[in-house]
């Protein structure tokens, strides 16, 4: 019984495959192309008005003046701060909670109905009393990044948990396996997926969280710039903090997701 | 005194969506020698995996007990080990990595894990395949690695829950054969649940027959063809008349069957 499986794919379905992907890869540029166009010279024929859009080159070359200041780093570093140390906490709170509530239906019972009343409030709801109680410098910023990326981690970790397939636990068993060579072995790699899944949606929460919570009060940040060039209406500055910020968690949430499919590589391809 | 010994056995489970229990298995008692290769058929449904569970120490009795070498069953031990009905191959871990699973389990000491597993890998023609992860390989490789990690922790008593079930009859043969090989080289006591009449004759020193509701013995037919089985006894006399045997036990079964779904409805 020899089976080569080598070269499982057909060269001409291959070729197709690509010729596909480029169609999509081109429409989609071509889309971005029109979009950019358009932003610039609507203004121009003076169909908008140019000071509530200013033009891609206008944003362009304030990114270019702004982004090498000692201000544009300072209010990186704060937001950057505050994020990753929220997310930071989320994860670590996140997981360990999320594997606990898995493995132990008590815990499970017990937890239920706080954490989803928790869940179901919306979280920037509770930025006012986070704010009293935290002030609103660094600590509450944290706090907001955390309560919007913990739920994420820790539910998502949990599915991966109870999802793990039974009968490979009953496999591990049935050659002695102990109840930390279950969970370690068994439980972890087949929940990891799920973690990495969790987190990837606990950045995008996370990012969110510190700009609305920089808006809503504080003394710097990106956050805090994009309310003021708002109230300040000057379109161009604001929107180089904006798609910044859109830059930094596009880029952060990729490569969460390049991690999620390296990890889950050994999945059938579906 | 025999090697396996089952006295009084009964299974219960929960019945779905309520409290209640129902004897999946009752009144099994079978002796299994040392080395000996037992067959077990029956209808589906009729307590063979349950049975082979309650063997593993992976499901609790509810009466009854089984005995291995004098030491009563209470939980899994590394003198038995199992391949399973269904997929339970760890995904994540490539060939090599499943068949080394189980000595990792049992703690293995004896020297280097990675060749004893790779010889057991040898031992079912899959050296060639070490690094592939299981949605790599056909159905038959995947069992193949089943079986490699079941003989792989050398148990004492070997376990298969229809090993060959999903696979074509001519893989099947071949999987037997080889089966057969590594059974005669090593002599473990083998218990091997199948759906395939010919192949429980072909395999087995003798076959067990269960019936259902609930699960018990109903015959025990011993198969007295020479050893080592080749692929002519298929055609013999001798094999023709186990055929009818088991062909009878079970057709009585499906006529039950047939009755029981007509009464249903
Ligand atoms: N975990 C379980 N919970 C409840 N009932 C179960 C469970 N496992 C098996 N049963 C029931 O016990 C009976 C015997 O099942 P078992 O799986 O042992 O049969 P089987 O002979 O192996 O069947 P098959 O040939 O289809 O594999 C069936 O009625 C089945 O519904
Ligand atoms: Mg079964």
């Amino acid at each position: 019984m020899t089976i080569a499986l080598d070269k499982p794919v057909a060269a001409s379905a291959s070729l197709r495959e690509r010729f596909e992907k480029n169609r999509r890869t081109a429409i989609s540029t071509l889309s971005v192309i029109v979009f950019l166009l358009a932003w610039q010279f609507l203004p121009m024929l003076g169909a908008v008005d140019i000071r509530l859009t200013s033009t891609p080159l206008r944003v362009l070359k304030t990114a270019m003046e702004l982004v090498p200041t000692a201000d544009f780093a300072n209010d990186l570093r704060i937001s950057g701060v505050e994020f990753l140390a929220g997310m930071a906490l989320a994860i670590a709170v996140g997981i360990p909670l999320g594997l606990i509530l898995g493995t132990s239906r008590t815990a499970r019972l017990f937890i239920d109905p706080p954490l989803m009343a928790i869940y179901a409030t919306p979280r920037l709801a509770l930025l006012p009393i986070i704010i009293v109680w935290l002030g609103i410098g660094l600590a509450s910023k944290i706090a907001v990044v955390f309560l919007g990326a913990v739920f994420y981690v820790l539910i998502n970790t949990m599915a991966g948990v109870t999802d793990t397939d039974q009968r490979l636990v009953r496999a591990a068993k049935s050659f002695g396996a102990t109840r930390l060579d279950i969970f370690i072995r068994i439980i972890l790699p087949s929940a990891l997926p799920a973690v990495m899944i969790g987190i990837r949606l606990g950045i995008g929460r996370g990012v969110l969280g510190v700009i609305v919570g920089e808006m809503f009060s504080s003394e710097a940040g990106l956050g805090n710039k994009i309310m003021t060039y708002g109230e300040a209406v000057r379109i161009d500055h604001l929107l180089v903090y904006t798609l910044f910020v859109s830059l930094c968690g596009y880029l952060m949430t990729t490569g969460a997701r390049l991690i999620e499919e390296r990890l889950r590589s050994w999945r059938p391809q579906a | 005194m025999a090697q396996i010994v089952i006295e009084d056995l009964a299974i219960e489970y929960k019945k779905p969506n309520s409290d209640a229990r129902f004897m999946a298995v009752e009144g099994i008692s079978y002796s299994i020698e040392k080395g000996a290769f037992v067959t077990i058929v029956g209808a589906s449904g009729c307590g063979k995996s349950s049975l082979l569970m309650a063997l593993a120490g992976l499901i609790p009795l509810a009466r009854g007990s089984v005995t291995i070498d004098g030491k009563t069953v209470i939980g899994p031990g590394s003198d038995r080990a199992v391949v399973f009905q269904d997929a339970s191959l760890l995904p994540w871990r490539s060939v090599l990595g499943n068949v080394s699973f189980g000595l990792e389990m049992q703690r293995y000491g004896g020297g280097d894990l990675k060749e004893r597993a790779m010889h057991y890998i040898d031992k079912v023609g899959l050296t060639r395949f070490a690094d592939y992860h299981p949605h790599q390989l056909s159905g038959g490789m995947r069992q193949r690695v089943n079986i490699a990690r079941a003989l792989a922790v050398d148990p004492e008593v070997l376990l298969m829950d229809e090993p060959f079930g999903a696979l074509d009859a001519q893989t099947r043969e071949v999987m037997g054969d080889d089966l057969l090989d590594i059974w005669e080289r090593d002599k473990k006591t083998a218990l091997f649940v199948t759906h395939s009449i010919d192949e429980a004759i072909f395999l087995a020193d003798e076959v067990l027959v269960m019936g259902k509701d609930p699960g018990h013995v109903k015959d025990i037919v011993k198969i007295d063809l020479p050893r080592p089985r080749t692929n002519d006894m298929y055609d013999s006399e001798q094999f023709n008349e186990y055929r009818k045997i088991l062909r009878n036990h079970l057709a009585k079964d499906m006529a039950d069957m047939r009755m029981q779904t007509v009464a249903e409805a």
